[in-house]
């Protein structure tokens, strides 16, 4: 039972996560009405799951072989697309937080279509979505026995112990200020899509597509990816014990180039605007 | 910028589609059986030559779906109950090379390469 829970607790948890920061980020910019954008991008999501899921099982052959790679692999480019888009926003928003509150909401709902909102809860359940119904489709199969329904019931209460995990992230990230809640995010999205990108240039070094690489380094003695911990950080922010030079430099490209465009010095300066009627002093 | 957005995903779809018919069409590399009963891998070491590609034919005879993983060779394939699927790995360099099923982490394997 317990290796179940933590089985869909660890793959429900990168979507909870996704899905509690958007709904307190429509919270914070005043847009809970638009929580549908949330709602059905996650529901698409489940929907998608379920249809991969079912795929898979029918599939044979070459499509058996490929098929879900070439999904995953464009999943996971979109959305670290998505995640890098919503990040770089959030902060150029955490630092122009003075201002009117109205004027800024409504420039937030102009300026950040709100679809990619539903495109990155999209993408978040189902990343690891379609995974989590062939297994919880495998345990219910098996649940004739006690200990086929301990784990059946186990891995439920993982999904659950997940989805309360992202519902105590929007309550608690209600109270916390526009600015700080910003912040934090985007640096968090930031390492989550870096680990996204290390882990599809992983998945092309080893189909072929990327040349090979050695072994960075092997820390699996001391944090094993397949493990508990090293499992969630591996999910979270893209943690490897034995990476190869390409996914370390991957991760590190992605850092870099996303962290310069995410935090580049000073703040976006407001556009001087001379009132009507007035000649600028620097034009006279 | 919705125009533009589309027009990126299509490109990507297309380049992996392509990546998909590249990776299909090389030359056919050894097969390595590996089949996945009564929560084991058997068998539960596979030697392979070192430097050389191969395929892994990875059979699940369990009544429910097992998920290849292993970190060390980047790969992640749910093997649904009863299928057999082909999983090609590049050549290894000599070393030991470890893999699980993530749905059950208690049946677990190695690859050496020498």
């Amino acid at each position: 039972m317990g290796g179940t829970f933590v089985i869909t607790l660890r793959e429900g948890f990168e979507a909870a996560l996704i899905m509690g920061i958007v709904y307190t980020y429509l919270q914070k910019i005043g847009a809970e009405r638009h929580y549908r954008y949330a709602t059905r991008g996650g529901l698409l999501g489940v929907l998608a799951s379920v249809a991969l899921g079912v795929l898979v099982t029918a599939l044979s052959g070459p499509l058996l072989d490929l098929g879900p790679d070439v999904i995953s692999l464009a999943v996971i480019l979109v959305a670290v697309i998505v995640l890098t888009w919503h990040g770089y926003w959030m902060q150029q928003h955490a630092r122009a937080v003075k201002g009117d509150v109205q004027r800024r909401i409504d420039e937030a709902q102009a300026s950040h279509r709100l679809w990619i909102i539903g495109v990155l809860a999209f993408t978040g359940v189902f990343r690891e979505g379609a995974e989590t119904v062939l297994f919880l489709w495998g345990l219910l199969t098996q649940a004739t026995s006690p200990s086929g329904w301990a784990s059946a019931t186990g891995a439920v209460l993982g999904l659950a112990m997940a989805a309360t995990l992202g519902w105590a992230i929007f309550r608690g990230g209600r109270h916390i200020s526009l600015q700080r809640f910003f912040a934090v995010t985007s640096v968090f999205l930031l390492l989550l899509a870096a680990g996204m990108f290390s882990t599809g240039a992983g998945r092309l070094e080893a189909m072929g597509v990327l040349p090979q690489s050695s072994m960075a380094w092997d820390t699996s003695l001391v944090l094993d990816d397949h493990g508990v911990v090293g499992g969630f950080l591996n999910g979270l922010v893209g943690y490897r014990a034995r990476p190869s030079w390409l996914e370390a430099g991957s991760y590190l490209f992605y850092l870099v180039v996303a962290g310069a465009l995410l935090f580049r010095s000073g703040p976006p300066k407001p556009r001087a605007r001379a009132p009507k009627g007035q000649i600028p002093a620097h034009a006279a | 910028m919705r125009s533009s957005f589309k027009r990126l995903i299509a490109c990507v779809v297309v380049g992996l589609v392509s990546v998909a018919g590249a990776v299909s069409a090389a030359d056919a590399p050894p097969e390595i059986p590996l089949t996945i009963d009564k929560n084991q891998f058997q068998p539960n070491e596979v030697k392979v030559k070192a430097n050389t590609p191969f395929v892994l034919v990875i059979t699940n005879k369990s009544a429910k779906a097992a998920e290849f993983e292993s970190k060390d060779l980047r790969v992640e394939k749910v093997v649904p109950a009863g299928k057999t699927l082909n999983v090609r790995i590049r050549a290894l360099k000599p070393g030991t090379y470890s893999f699980l099923d993530d749905f059950n982490q208690q049946a677990t394997g190695r690859i050496v390469a020498e």
